[in-house]
């Protein structure tokens, strides 16, 4: 039976990472085009002896969304003997899933790549490319803040302390020069993660990065937070604890994914 | 100037300099030295209000006109109809009501260049009765036209208002206490503007809107949250209640969506409504509380024990921040994550 981390970062991937296959979907140009056309359901389900568990992505023609849950008759499914045993592929480690619907090779192929693109994500991805740069800085901020989100909503009991203590808060992440932002508001133990500029209040942190190459230089750990800021690739306005303590969570959430 | 603030005990160390009455005095003498067109009057109150400094050091540019404030404010009228600057004090309660008809229509009917220091503002002279309390004069002073009407929150801000004053065109009215009040600031050089609020400090989930006394302690009450509830409490200082600096109301409005006004008057008509009024005109919401006298005639006490009673001390503050942090003032949006 999973453990209740495991079950907490299993959440993470499905709830965080997998949504941001929509940010692939629609800013990568080549990817775009191939799903343009795909109408196909593929589910990801991981045994457990609680119940299985799982969640299916839904492409209908250039749209995309993730469900929760098991459904059936799937085009494809993703089939894995235990919740860790997802989480390790997912979070790109050595695991030979379950595959049924080798009737539909061709769609196989697509999943597969669009599946692949997400190693972009990994921390020790260093694309060349502006495009891929800023794609990279954007999926990174957009699945952050949901992750965070998901981490409170999936009962971290650290972070559920920390965000039922706070009021209504806004913690904002902009990158300069780009459309990239996103936050979380929190507010007595809710969470949301957000895309764009929260606009009905004023930000109780706002991490604003100076650039793609100051959000990356940050991101990949070429240089330490503090040092990022000292360096003036980010500026921090607001509380300078509650972003300490924010950071903290976020690398407790890229080592449950890693 | 050390002092030392637990609720509303404070240690005073040197009550001559702290009290606003005797710094507006000593700085009127100042300024007669510059401005030879500066004259003083009194109603038989030149003590207590401290404006008797400047008769000793001006005796021929002083007028005590006797227990008689209607004629005061009218002979003032006629002062500053031939050139002159007059300052004119006696108590608020004396100014806002007994000499009414004559501010309004002698002084201010007529835009002159007035300037009146209004002395036990608020319940400042408390154990005095209610004869002597004035929780009106605001809301009085800020419906008639052309008048300016400023708060200070000391008197160190007391001097800046008196200072700015002279340059003012217009009538003033400067509204401060009995004396004896702490002082916040330290020194006249953080940048008194008549119609801009001042920042005490920033913050970003509750504002607190404040005037005269309530400054010192709001600004306590906001280290107390920060320390104990985490909480990111910004303070104006709102010394000028008009014009009132909409600004810096609409940006509390916009950025932290809660606001309380603090003040040592009627919850009616004075700087809570003068905000209440931005906030009305502007559309947008957000949750409001007006924090002040309540609308009766005040018990008599001592007035530290009377700022507590009616909830404008430090803790009072603290608790009416925790109330209004957790009051929900409009329908959630979706609590799910956008993709």
């Amino acid at each position: 039976m999973a453990t209740e981390r495991e079950l907490l970062a299993a959440r993470l991937f499905t709830h965080a990472v997998f949504p941001v296959m929509k940010v692939i979907l629609n800013d990568d140009p080549k990817m775009k085009q191939k799903f343009s056309d795909v109408e196909a359901l593929v589910q990801f389900r991981a045994k457990d002896a609680a119940g299985d568990i799982g969640a299916w992505l839904v492409f209908n023609k250039g749209e995309f969304r993730v469900e929760q849950g098991i459904r059936d008759s799937p085009d494809i499914t993703f089939s894995f003997s235990s919740v860790k045993k997802m989480n390790d592929m997912l979070a790109g480690k050595p695991v030979i899933p379950g595959i049924s619907g080798f009737s539909k090779f061709g769609l196989l192929v697509k999943v597969f790549s669009l599946l692949l693109s997400l190693k972009i994500m990994m921390p020790d991805a260093r694309p060349k490319k502006m495009d891929k740069k800023t794609l990279k800085v954007k999926l990174a901020f957009y699945m952050i803040t949901t992750a965070l989100s998901q981490y409170n909503k999936g009962g971290d009991p650290d972070m559920v302390k920390w965000t039922t203590k706070q009021p209504d808060r806004i913690y904002q992440i902009t990158v300069d020069g780009t459309d990239i932002a996103a936050y979380l508001r929190v507010k007595a133990g809710k969470s949301k993660a957000g895309r764009g500029v929260y606009t009905r209040k004023r930000p109780f942190i706002h991490m604003k990065f100076h650039g793609i190459d100051g959000a990356l230089a940050v991101l990949l750990r070429d240089v330490e937070f503090v040092e990022g800021v000292a360096k003036g690739f980010v500026t921090i306005e607001g509380a300078p604890e509650y972003a300490a303590q924010l950071n903290d969570f976020m690398q407790r959430i890229q080592a449950m994914l890693t | 100037m050390a002092k030392e603030v637990t609720g509303t005990t404070w240690t005073v160390y040197d009550a001559n300099t702290m009290t606003q009455a005797e710094i507006y005095g000593s700085v009127l003498c100042e300024l007669g030295e510059k401005y030879p067109e500066i004259v003083g009057l009194s109603a038989d109150l030149a003590k207590s209000t401290k404006i008797g400094v400047f008769g000793d050091k001006f005796p021929d540019r002083f007028f005590n006109v006797g227990i008689a404030e209607q004629n005061m404010f009218g002979i003032a009228a006629g002062l500053a109809k031939s050139g002159l600057l007059p300052f004119v004090s006696t108590m608020a309660a004396f100014t806002a009501m007994r000499g009414l008809e004559q501010v309004r229509t002698d002084i201010c009917y007529q835009n002159l260049n007035v300037k009146i220091i209004a002395t036990h503002g608020g319940v400042s002279f408390g154990a005095a009765g209610t004869t002597h309390h004035c929780t009106e004069d605001i809301s009085i002073m800020r419906s008639i036209a052309n008048m300016t009407v400023i708060v200070p929150a000391d008197g160190i801000e007391t001097a800046c208002a008196v200072r700015a004053a002279v340059e003012w065109p217009g009538p003033v009215y400067i509204r401060i206490g009995r004396g004896f009040e702490p002082t916040y600031y330290q020194s006249e050089d953080y940048g008194f503007r008549i119609g801009k609020a001042q920042t005490i400090s920033e913050g970003t989930d509750i504002t607190l809107i404040c005037c005269g006394i309530t400054v010192l302690q709001a600004s306590e009450a906001a280290k107390i949250l920060k320390e104990q509830d985490g909480l990111s409490v910004r303070v104006l200082n709102m010394h000028t209640i008009k014009p009132l600096d909409e600004e810096a109301v609409m940006k509390a409005v916009l950025e932290t969506r809660r606001i309380i006004t603090l003040e040592d008057h009627n919850v009616y008509g004075g700087l809570g409504s003068a905000v209440a009024d931005v906030i009305a005109k502007s559309g947008k919401g957000c949750a409001f509380e007006k924090a002040g006298i309540p609308d009766c005639y005040c018990v008599v006490g001592y007035p530290e024990d009377l700022y507590c009673h009616y909830g404008l001390d430090c803790d009072s503050i603290v608790t009416k921040v925790r109330e209004v942090m957790g009051r929900d003032f409009e329908e959630d949006e979706s609590w799910e994550d956008e993709v």
